[in-house]
This record gives structure tokens, sequence and C-alpha cells, in this order.
């Protein structure tokens, strides 16, 4: 794989301020379990007779889609792979929930026709009118760096020249409630919308490098401290949520290092759901770009952190079953 | 970057049996295996369905398996699939260990959600029912799937609409191609739902009749189910590993119709893309192709625009064509796998599956093999799958 890889634009939405990049400095706090993203001012980005059609989740994903497609200088990119986990939730649950009060009569076509997971990545297809390679993830927790690693490969390997890859997940009210049931390793929920536009050229806006991206199946915790212990990165970005349900892995994973890691977390300010550790990507490639740490992301309450930041590491897991790994690195 | 991909091992689960011996059988003999419901609890009886022939206590039986996999048929049918497919390649448990899994999957879990939802709802989520929709999201499907298996080197889930599994074939092909893994196993797999059934009704593009796919009469699509892999694998690996060669993946594209989400653009422009990129990575002539193992659905939309798609690739020489959706149902995330193994089933075998059901040309005289055909070298497949959104895929496969 000859190629190498760049991060162009990223654009969020979720509980912090949307399309904005205010989190980095100043984040909003919340003492919640559940709270939904702020919605963005989607004037200028979609027309409203168009937006009237859209579910939340649409809306949020056209809107990072676009801004991110607009701050970089790509305009029709040679693929769009979207990862979600739950994919188009609120229209899925709004057809059940015909379904069960109804019956298997007078359902809604419209709720179905946008119920599908790829619903998304087909829909910016058809707003920017891009042929081009277009595929969807789902895969819980790492629905995201599924997108990334299908995109990571194409551009390495010169398949494709540059992707708008994104990781979208709304919880609805109910779903939040039945998470409680499902996923009592969560802690705070929330929702994300994250694009992000990769290219396969460094240019003068380009953020980070993307070096690495990997996925393991129920790897065991020494193979991936090996991993980590020949890196030696300083800034390790990891899934931890304050619940030891979900955090022991990664202590655990700390324990076996051979080097004292900065160890940070990105959960307790944009919450949990399935496409969550996208952020951490944004979190990892504006670390890598503005060569400083947000003290709210210290793991261990370490004071400023600073020095010369080459690598970050991010390493999430889901159900301790499935890990990722993506490396970021500075340009130059 | 031009290393070959092999397919070293097929396995499939269809309304037309289990195995790829029983699904070899049923094609040979030409009859349709779309019938009735009999597992699917539905109001909507009239509409045909392509059923696996097995309820889930059968499915379960035969692997051995209890809770919660009992309730998901999609995770039942992909076990079996993927086990056959797995020892017909007859992967070790380190074989496994450095290999991918990608499943292409949409309703995931749905059947189970849909037992458990109104109870859900109607408690606003105060029941440990509740804890049943963990598996409705397509993850969980293929992680079960897979520990089923064994343990991989790396897993994940496709989910493009009914191209689901097709893109689940290209994911791998890219991995081995890039060298991120010497071999993948590539599929999909789909329960009939309520979901599913009700939500392709809602479109009115179910057939009530047994369906007619490439036909001028044709009146929709009829639901299957059912699950199908296929091992891919670097030439290193299967010449290091001695394993019979079953052909040879020459050529693929994903492509996207950027028109409607749940119909087809006029000329078929995603379908056109989809096959004219494969064709250029595969390098071949345009009478090289010897069979086109088509998408058609049996939708109006689809049938027209997919002949479109090919007239403007072939002109008057469109290649021998048939949909197999007249045997199995439309299955879905599934039906990528399962028409792949049906092509290579067709291409080790010197066979073309029949269109059923047709008996007028929807255009210029364009006529699916209606006919037997046996007996004839078979070099070249190629297989269509489009989904909703336009999420159109093509592969082509070599015989070896």
């Amino acid at each position: 794989m000859a190629n190498r890889c760049f991060v162009d634009s990223l654009a969020q939405v979720s509980c912090q301020k949307p399309l904005s990049e205010e989190w980095f400095d100043s984040p909003y706090i919340y003492d919640v379990e559940y709270v939904r993203a702020l919605d963005p001012d989607i004037k200028g980005l979609i027309a409203s007779s168009e937006a009237r059609r859209m579910s939340k989740i649409l809306k949020r994903a056209v809107s990072t889609a676009l801004t991110a497609l607009n701050s970089s200088y790509i305009s029709h990119p040679d693929a769009i792979i979207t990862g979600t986990g739950m994919g188009c939730m609120e229209n899925s649950e709004k057809f059940l929930t015909d379904l069960s009060i109804f019956g298997e009569n007078c359902l809604k076509p419209t709720l179905f026709m946008q119920s599908t997971h790829n619903t998304i990545s087909s829909l910016i297809a058809i707003i920017i009118k891009c042929h081009g390679y277009n595929s969807t993830y789902s895969h819980k927790g790492v629905s995201f760096e599924s997108a990334l690693l299908d995109a990571w490969i194409q551009i390495k390997s010169g398949s494709i020249g540059n992707a708008l890859v994104g990781a979208h997940d709304e919880v609805t009210p109910l779903m939040n409630l039945v998470m409680k049931h499902t996923h009592p390793e969560y802690s705070f929920v929330s929702e994300t919308s994250m694009s992000t536009v990769l290219t396969n050229t460094a240019g003068s806006n380009s953020i980070c490098e993307v070096t690495e991206v990997k996925l393991f199946h129920r790897p065991e915790l020494e193979e991936l401290a090996h991993l980590l212990n020949e890196r030696t990165d300083s800034i390790l970005l990891l899934g931890v949520n304050g619940n030891i349900l979900n955090d022991k892995p990664y202590h655990d994973l700390l324990k076996g290092l051979s080097y004292v890691p900065c160890a940070l977390q990105y959960k307790n300010v944009f919450g949990e759901n399935f496409s969550v550790s996208s952020l951490a990507f944004y979190v990892g490639a504006k670390i890598l770009e503005k060569q400083s740490v947000p003290v709210f992301l210290s793991l261990f309450g370490d004071k400023k952190v600073s020095g010369n930041f080459e690598n970050v590491t991010i390493l999430n897991h889901s159900d301790n079953k499935i890990w990722s790994m993506i490396r970021l690195k500075k340009i130059g | 970057m031009e290393d070959k991909v092999f397919v070293t091992g097929v396995g499939i689960i269809s309304a037309l049996g289990v195995g790829k011996d029983a699904t070899l059988q049923a094609l040979l003999k030409g009859e349709s295996c779309i019938g009735s419901a009999t597992y699917i609890q539905t109001e909507h009886k009239e509409f045909p369905v392509g059923e696996v022939s097995l309820s889930n206590a059968e499915m379960s039986r035969m692997l051995n398996v209890g809770y919660p996999i009992d309730g998901l048929r999609t995770v039942l049918m992909g076990i079996i699939a993927s086990k056959e497919a797995v020892s017909s390649a007859a992967l070790t448990t380190e074989d496994i260990h450095r290999a991918a899994f990608i499943n292409g999957t949409t309703v995931g879990g749905m059947d189970k959600t849909e037992r458990h939802f109104k109870k859900v709802f109607d408690t606003n989520a105060e029941t440990s029912e509740s804890l049943e929709l963990k598996y409705n999201d397509c993850g969980y499907s293929t992680e079960l799937i897979a520990d089923n298996i064994g343990k991989f080197g790396m897993v994940t889930t496709t989910s493009t609409a009914c191209s689901s599994s097709a893109n689940a074939i290209i994911l791998g092909a890219n991995l081995i191609r890039s060298g991120v893994v010497d071999i993948a196993v590539v599929g999909g797999t789909e329960a009939l739902t309520r979901f599913h059934l009700n939500g392709f009704n809602t479109l009115m593009i179910l057939d009530r009749e047994i369906c007619r796919p490439f036909d001028k009469e044709r009146g929709g699509i009829n639901l299957g189910e059912g699950a199908a892999y296929i091992v891919l694998e670097n030439e290193k690996s299967a010449r290091m590993r001695g394993v019979d060669i079953l052909g040879v993946l020459c050529g693929f594209a994903n492509t996207c119709d950027a028109f409607h989400q749940t119909a087809t653009s006029e000329n078929g422009e995603g379908a056109y893309l989809a096959m004219r990129k494969a064709m250029e990575m595969a390098k071949l002539d345009l009478f090289e192709i010897d069979y086109i193992n088509a998408h058609g659905t049996g939708t109006p939309n689809n049938d027209e625009t997919e002949l479109s798609a090919m007239k403007r690739i072939w002109g008057d020489n469109i290649p021998r064509f048939s949909s197999t959706k007249s045997f199995t149902g439309h299955t879905t995330s599934a039906s990528g796998a399962i028409e792949t193994v049906i092509c290579l089933l067709s291409m080790q075998n010197g066979f073309v599956p029949k269109n059923l059901g047709w008996h007028t040309s929807i255009k210029d005289d364009i006529i699916p093999v209606i006919e037997d055909i046996e007996n004839i070298d078979i070099k070249h497949v190629i297989n269509n799958s489009f989904g909703f959104g336009g999420n159109d895929s093509t592969l082509i496969f070599e015989a070896f």
C-alpha cells in the first residue's frame, strides 16, 4: 500500500455546540444520564422543503457531510462510506410502533424507505450527485472504524484518491430506556454525527495523517499491549466512560504497558453511543493539529499536558469482543 | 494490488435447501421453491415467499445452540452457511485466527425485536423483555455467527440493503488485495421478518403470484430468506494450504445510482457503472462473459432499468442472463452471496440456471435463459446486486 492517507476536514453534531470546535476550549459539561444532540442550524445547507422529509439523523448526517466537504477541496468524493450502529432508529421505531398498534395494514412507506442503515450514505450521494463507491457498516461500537478501514485501505492502495467517511447514531428516548437493559456498561448516553474528508495528498489544510486502522476480534490484552509497547505513543485516547463494566479492560491493558502514556478520555464530553468513537478520531486529529491537550480529557487528572506530540493512538472496544486501534500522526 | 483473489470455499442455505449439493440439485430440477408462508408470522399470506424449510427449533437442534441464538433466524441460517463455507475450504483454527469475517445483513435480529417490541413499547421499557432488543442491531448477529465458528482476526458487518453481502465480498477482496488479511470469510444472511414483508408491501412491490423477473407482465418481488458465504484467499495462502480453487474473483465494483432511495434511474446509471467498472477491472472483452446472474427482482422498475444498463454495455449482444430470484425469492441482504454461490455452481457444473416464470419480452425481444442449458463451458460470470439507496454492486468470477 504505497499511498498515504490524510485528514482534510472534520465536522460534528453532538451534545457539544454543533458544527463547531468550541468544545476543544470550552466544552458543555453535563451531569445527566442522557442528553440528545444539539441540532445544527441547517439554513444554507439543506433546503427547508428537503429537510421536512428528513429524520433527525438524516439532517445531522447531511449537515456534517456537507460542512466537511465545504471545508475541504473535495466536492465530489471518490467514495462515501458510513458507519452507523443502529441506523435510522427513529424511523425504524416509528414503523415498529405502527406495526404493533395498527397491525399489518395502513403502514407508511416513507418510514420504511428511510429506515435502512444505508439511507444515510445514499442520501448524501443523491444530494451531491455522487456515483462513486458507496457503502455502509453497521457493527456496534466499531461501525466508524469499519468505515474508516474501508476508506483507508482503498486510499492507501490507490483504488480511490479521497473519501467522505462518517459515523452517525441517534438515540430516541425509548431506546435510551431500552439501553439501560441492553447496555449496562454505558454511563452517559448521547448522540453522534461526525463526518471527515480523507485524501491521498497532504495540503495546506491537512490536519493529520492516518497511519494505522486495525480491527481485532476477541484479542488477548497482551496482543494489544505488545502493539502499544512497540509504538510507545505518548497519547492514548481510550473509550473509558467511568463505568467499571466498560472500563476494566482498558485499565487492565494500561497495567500491561511497559511505559507510562498520557491516557485520555472523550466520552465524558460527548456521551456514549455506537458512533462516539468517531469523535475520538476528531479529538485525536485536533490534538495533533493544535499540539495541545485540553485538561478535561485527562483520564487521571494530569495537569496541563504539553510536549511535542507526534502520534496519537485511539483504542476502543465494543463489549470487550471487538477492539479497534487507530493511529494518527502529526503533519510534517 | 494485482494479487488474485481466489474462492476456496462455499456455504449456502435458502429455499432451495441446505448446502451446495441440495442447491445444485434444486437448480437443475428447474422448479421454483417459492410457496406459502409457514414460519413467518404474518397476516399477509397472499404473498408467496421463499422460506428456508426448517423451523428455528430444527436449526437450533442441528447446530446444538440455545438462547439467544435459538430465537434469531438470521443468525441460525448464518451459522449453518458459514460453517459449510469454512469446512469446504478446510480452514483450520489457526487459519481462522488470521482471517476476516465480513457479514452482510440489514435487519439483523429484527425477528426477535418484533416479537418483543409491543411489550417494550407498552411498558416504556420497564420490562425485562427489553433485553431481547439487544440483538436487533446487525453487529450482534455477525458476532454470534463468528463466535460459533471461532476466533477470527477481524470481524465486521456491511449493511447496504439488498447489496449487503455483495459489498461484504468486495470488502473481503480489498482486504486481501491490500495485504491486511490472507483469508476472508464473506457473505450475508437475512431472515424473513414482518418488518421487511410489511415494508416492501407499503411500497406496493410484492407480487401475489410467483415472481416473473424480466417478464412484461411481472408484478414485483417475492421475498425470500437465506444465507451464503464464500471463502476468499490470496494465491500464496491457497497454494500453501493446497486447497481446491473453486473460482477467481477477477472484477468487482460498487457504485451509486444517486437518484432515489427506492427507485432506479431510467437509464440504470448505477447498474451501468457497476458492470462497466467491474468489466474494466477484470480486463475482459464484452464477448467473454458467458452468463449474467441478474439482480432481476421482478419489480417493473428494477428489471427494465437493469436491461437498459445491460443494453448500454452490450448493445444487441447481451450475454445469456437469468434471475434466479424466481427459484429462491429475493433474499435481500443475502442475495449477493447466495447468487454468487449459484454462479460458482454454474461454472463448475457447466449449466445456466433458468429464469422461471418468463413469458413475454419487456422490450426489444430481449429474452432471458428459459431453456435447460447444460454441458457447456462457462468461463466468466457476472453477478449483479442492487440495493435500496441505489447501492449497486457487480462481481465477476472466472473459472479456475
